[in-house]
């Protein structure tokens, strides 16, 4: 089945996207990979006038380190990301997590920008780059700004971009010295599935003292938005990560999450896979 | 709205003009009348339309049809010259497709695997093939004949369901 028609747009540069978003009066959509808005399309969820591609952007289209930090255009993709040595070696979990989004045929499309932007609330990417204190950059009609990934989610795919805004990149600074981090999901139908669970986690441990210096947990698809478990997290710093302080924070992580229930599970089904995705992650990092 | 696009198709320069709202799919089987890329799920899920996009595989029903400009689109009308290439062969050999409609989606994805890791183990073929979903075979056949397209040995053949 065809889409139905529409006027598609082109910008080659940011401040064009800009133009045309703000020209649309509300009219428009931005299209960046389309694995999200061309079904939308297709099942006649949405139907604009106009579609405004960001594909000619180059500069979104390339990530580079500076400063110790990555900055990530929002036109790369989640293949791009999971392939690169340079953000193996410095960035992991956000490599781990954009390695698990769906199947390489998707992963070859689909964008950072457009997972954040889209505000999928079992995003991969999102609860890393929460662990990560991501930031995001935001383009729009009265200039740029920046802010945190964690206000930059408001709600059930609600984000806090302005009317006539867009996303133009993803700043994730670099991890703690010694940091080790992972993410895991949980997909109980299909490995390619969007998580029931996703959890993301970054401990920093004294290796002397066996206590953890620095505790952050991210977790995607039990809140309206990617979430940090920041009682959790509490828990953890300056324990002894033992097998009683790991359960005290994954019941702490229960406690922290509001999930939905849908085809893939119940809300109540989801809370306890929390406490075990949580428990196994903070055992195998503990024991890492 | 129509757009002109320029671009290489199975190695060869192709210059079409197509509706703005195509897919690459639309462009594929309804512009080109190439009917090999097949359109089944229409959502991104089954890899029916796999094509391969600068080597990369792509969904053609959930790509804008705007993005294949200036790039090199590879379709199932492009794999083998005057006879089977070494995938096709094997599929037939180990008799990996049945129905044949998730075939030539499972034929480009196994080759962008198989351009990048030309020794692939039995779970790598899995994880290539994982967005492409066949309702015949049960997949075994369809991972030993990637595997033997590789030069390995099929007799890997214990390969677990999970």
């Amino acid at each position: 089945m065809r889409l139905h028609p529409f006027e598609l747009i082109e910008p080659s540069s940011v401040a064009e996207a800009v133009a045309a978003l703000g020209g649309a009066d509300g009219e428009a959509r931005l299209v960046a990979g389309g694995t999200a808005l061309v079904p939308m399309l297709r099942m006649g969820l949405l139907r604009p006038g106009r579609v405004i591609s960001l594909h000619r952007i180059a500069e979104l289209g390339r990530f580079a380190v500076s400063g110790g930090s990555l900055h990530v255009g929002a036109m790369v993709t989640m293949a791009a990301i999971g392939r690169s040595p340079e953000i193996a070696r410095g960035w992991p979990l956000l490599a781990a997590a954009a390695g698990r989004v769906a199947t390489p045929a998707i992963r070859s499309s689909a964008t950072l920008g457009g997972n954040l932007g889209y505000a999928e609330p079992a995003s991969d990417p999102a609860p890393a780059l929460m662990c990560l204190e991501a930031e995001v950059d935001v383009a729009g009609p009265t200039g740029a700004r920046s802010l945190p990934l964690s206000r930059f989610f408001a709600g059930f795919y609600e984000t806090a971009l302005a009317p006539g805004e867009i996303l133009t990149g993803v700043r994730v600074p670099a991890a703690p010295p010694g940091a080790r981090s992972g993410y895991v999901k949980f997909c109980p139908r299909s490995a390619e599935d969007k998580p029931l669970v996703g959890v993301a986690a970054l401990l920093v441990m004294d290796a002397g003292a066996g206590r953890c210096v620095e505790a952050r947990i991210g977790l995607g698809a039990v809140a309206p938005s990617a979430i940090r478990a920041s009682r959790a997290e509490a828990i953890l710093r300056g324990a002894t990560v033992d097998a009683a302080t790991i359960r005290a924070a994954a019941d702490a992580a229960v406690e922290e999450t509001d999930p939905l229930s849908d085809l893939m599970g119940s809300a109540e089904y989801r809370r306890q896979m929390v406490r075990v995705w949580v428990r196994r992650l903070l055992t195998s990092l503990a024991n890492g | 709205m129509s757009l002109v696009l320029e671009f290489e198709l199975n190695g060869r320069p192709c210059r079409t003009s197509v509706p703005a709202h195509f897919t690459v799919l639309d462009l594929l089987r309804d512009g080109l009348a190439l009917l090999g890329t097949k359109d089944g799920c229409g959502e991104g899920v089954c890899g029916a339309c796999t094509v391969l996009l600068d080597g990369e595989p792509v969904r053609g029903c959930i790509v804008l049809a705007a993005r294949v400009a200036g790039r090199a689109v590879v379709t199932i009308e492009g794999v083998g010259g005057e006879g089977p290439d070494a995938l096709q062969e094997m599929f037939a050999t180990h008799g990996a497709a049945q129905c044949g409609f998730c075939t030539p989606g499972m034929i480009l994805s196994a080759r962008s695997l198989l351009a990048v890791n030309a020794s692939p183990s039995a779970h790598d073929v899995r994880e290539a093939l994982a967005g492409n979903l066949c309702r015949c075979t049960g997949y075994v056949k369809i991972v030993e004949a990637v595997l033997a397209a590789a030069g390995r040995s099929a007799a890997c053949a214990s390969i677990p369901s999970s």
